[in-house]
């Protein structure tokens, strides 16, 4: 995830290359479905890396989901901690289906702050087999608690394999820090 | 993904180091680099609505139009600038300011909207958008009369805006002027220099811009969080400046207003001075008033659950059964903290009208959404 595709600040909004006035086919919300941003537009602190929490035991995406694994094919998925942040108060949460199919590194959802729009990708292949409603009315809780009551949805995979696309914590700090 | 850096190209505030240090995130606005946020976009904005907040506004344009002709014709600064810009001057006096537009003479579009300082017949003080700046002083100073200058000081002041209920208590603490009319200003000294506090602001609350010379900004922000500290100031990116003013309906230079939105179109008519003589764009905001303006900027408010952007199109229909035709786009949507609601300003054709149900397209699906007129939340500005 953390692709922001639209981005509309305050008056005096000459925004930065391609997003100006979220006209361009990058920034504009209506037009393009996916695509992670550039790292550019990610608005991020300059001291994230080294203040974002990275738990040991938990599996990591490139697009700053972590997964928690219950057994070898019961996943557990949020965001992390670094995403978090860098996207902002969250304001609405758009999850997959209990039941729905998902494909490994295709959108399954979308998180929205007051002035972004970010996609959800499926870490692994598989069923969704729950979603955290909470976050209907709390879409905050994956600010506050990330890696607890901001949990985004639990996924049965399709195979014990699926974790092995999965870095580790040293392995996603490196692609953090990038 | 690390930070990259900003374009060497961008300004920044005489407060950057203070921003910086307040791990705000920035982002160029106008070729400025800009808090977007510190603490949060919905924590910010809530403490302008119920308590107070600060922001570092220093990208705002300044200019000064100055001075009488020479010609002949004994204009002044302030006849100057009532026979350029749209609103009627005459409807204030010295001490008080007023938002004003802009236009292009050709098309009635915006080039920009500002707001004007009288601080004498011969001195009008400017506050254009960061991005405009440089463009609306070209205009005047192309069309002075000799005898009236046209300086740009975009860099030799800064503008930090303190806005909320608790404002006036916070400026008194710094025994700073308060509690004088809306659109008014009074003149204080602050480090020995000059300091203009207007009562104006971009967030529908009561709250003050105040203008200091860019040296004196690192004392004033400093003074001002420690003066707040009682009132738990918070300080207030960009990000928040812009849910206020969009849950006011304040347009937007750039979404809601542009050379190609006229002032008719995005119903900002009562910041034109209708009976004046002359103004740039007279004659074709004439026209279109008269004809009727071929779209109208209206609130939206959701029915079904959803968050409008910028560029999504309105439907007359719910597709996908019922497809419709697009009447319309959005020109700014964000979340409103004050209400939990998605909101929008949109350009809609004349056959809208309030209490219709129109339709956003949200990435493919449609979601319902109210007309209506803004306010989206009760302005408290006086």
């Amino acid at each position: 995830m953390v692709g922001g595709r639209a981005t509309v600040y305050g008056r005096d909004n000459q925004l930065p290359d391609s997003t100006n006035h979220g006209r361009t086919a990058r920034g504009h919300t209506g037009e393009t479905r996916r695509g992670t941003a550039p790292a550019a537009q990610i608005q991020q602190r300059s001291n994230a890396v080294a203040t974002a929490d990275i738990p040991e035991d938990l599996n990591y995406t490139a697009e700053h989901e972590w997964v928690r694994a219950d057994t070898e094919t019961m996943l557990r998925v949020g965001i992390t901690d670094f995403a978090q942040d860098a996207l902002g108060d969250i304001v609405f949460v758009t999850l997959p289906q209990p039941g729905a199919e998902i494909q490994a590194g295709e959108p399954c959802g979308e998180l929205e702050s007051t002035k972004s729009v970010s996609d959800v990708y499926a870490p692994v292949s598989g069923t969704v087999t729950a979603v955290n409603g909470a976050l209907d009315a709390n879409p905050e809780l994956v600010n506050s608690d990330p890696y607890g009551e901001g949990w985004m949805f639990e996924v049965e995979a399709s195979g014990p394999e699926a974790l092995d696309a999965l870095l580790d914590a040293a392995g996603y700090r490196a692609v953090s820090e990038k | 993904m690390s930070q990259t850096p900003p374009s060497p190209h961008l300004l920044t505030s005489p407060l950057h180091a203070r921003h910086v240090a307040l791990g705000a995130k920035l982002a160029d606005f106008g070729g400025w680099l800009m808090p977007i946020e510190y603490s949060g976009v919905v924590g910010e904005h809530a403490a302008v609505r119920t308590g107070v907040g600060v922001f570092d506004v220093s990208h705002l344009g300044k200019a000064t139009v100055a001075g009488s002709a020479t010609d002949g014709s004994g204009a002044t600064a302030f006849d100057f600038v009532n026979a350029t810009l749209a609103n009627d001057l005459r409807r204030i006096g010295p001490g008080r300011a007023q938002y004003t537009l802009a236009c292009d003479e050709a098309s009635g579009g915006v080039v920009d909207d500002l707001i004007a300082y009288v601080k004498s017949e011969q001195e009008i003080f400017l506050i254009p958008n960061a991005a405009n700046t440089a463009e609306v002083v070209r205009r005047l100073a192309a069309a002075a009369p000799p005898g009236i200058t046209v300086t740009n000081q975009h860099a030799d002041f800064a503008v930090l805006a303190v806005q909320g209920p608790r404002s006036a208590d916070l400026l008194a603490a710094l025994g700073l002027p308060a509690g004088h009319d809306y659109m008014a200003f009074a003149t204080a000294v602050w480090n020995g220099g000059p300091l203009t506090v207007c009562r104006t602001g971009y967030t529908g609350e009561h709250g003050y811009e105040l203008v200091c010379r860019q040296p004196d900004a690192d004392e004033l922000w400093t003074a001002i969080l420690r003066a707040g500290e009682p009132f738990d100031v918070k300080p207030c990116g960009l990000g928040a400046r812009d849910t206020l003013r969009t849950e006011m309906g304040y347009p937007l230079h750039g979404q809601d207003l542009s050379l190609d939105i006229t002032p008719v179109q995005a119903r900002v008519g009562w910041a034109v001075g209708w009976k004046k003589d002359a103004f740039w764009g007279r004659e074709a905001l004439l026209a279109e008033k008269a004809e009727g303006p071929r779209r109208l900027l209206w609130g939206l408010r959701q029915v079904d659950r959803a968050i409008p952007r910028p560029h999504m199109a309105v439907w007359d229909a719910p597709g996908p059964d019922d497809q419709g035709s697009v009447i319309g786009e959005v020109t700014s949507g964000t979340f409103s903290p004050t209400l939990k609601i998605g909101i929008a300003l949109a350009l809609l054709s004349p056959t809208a009208a309030e209490g219709d149900t129109v339709y956003l397209d949200v990435r493919g699906r449609r979601a319902a959404f109210s007309v209506t007129k803004p306010p989206f939340v009760t302005a408290s500005t006086r």
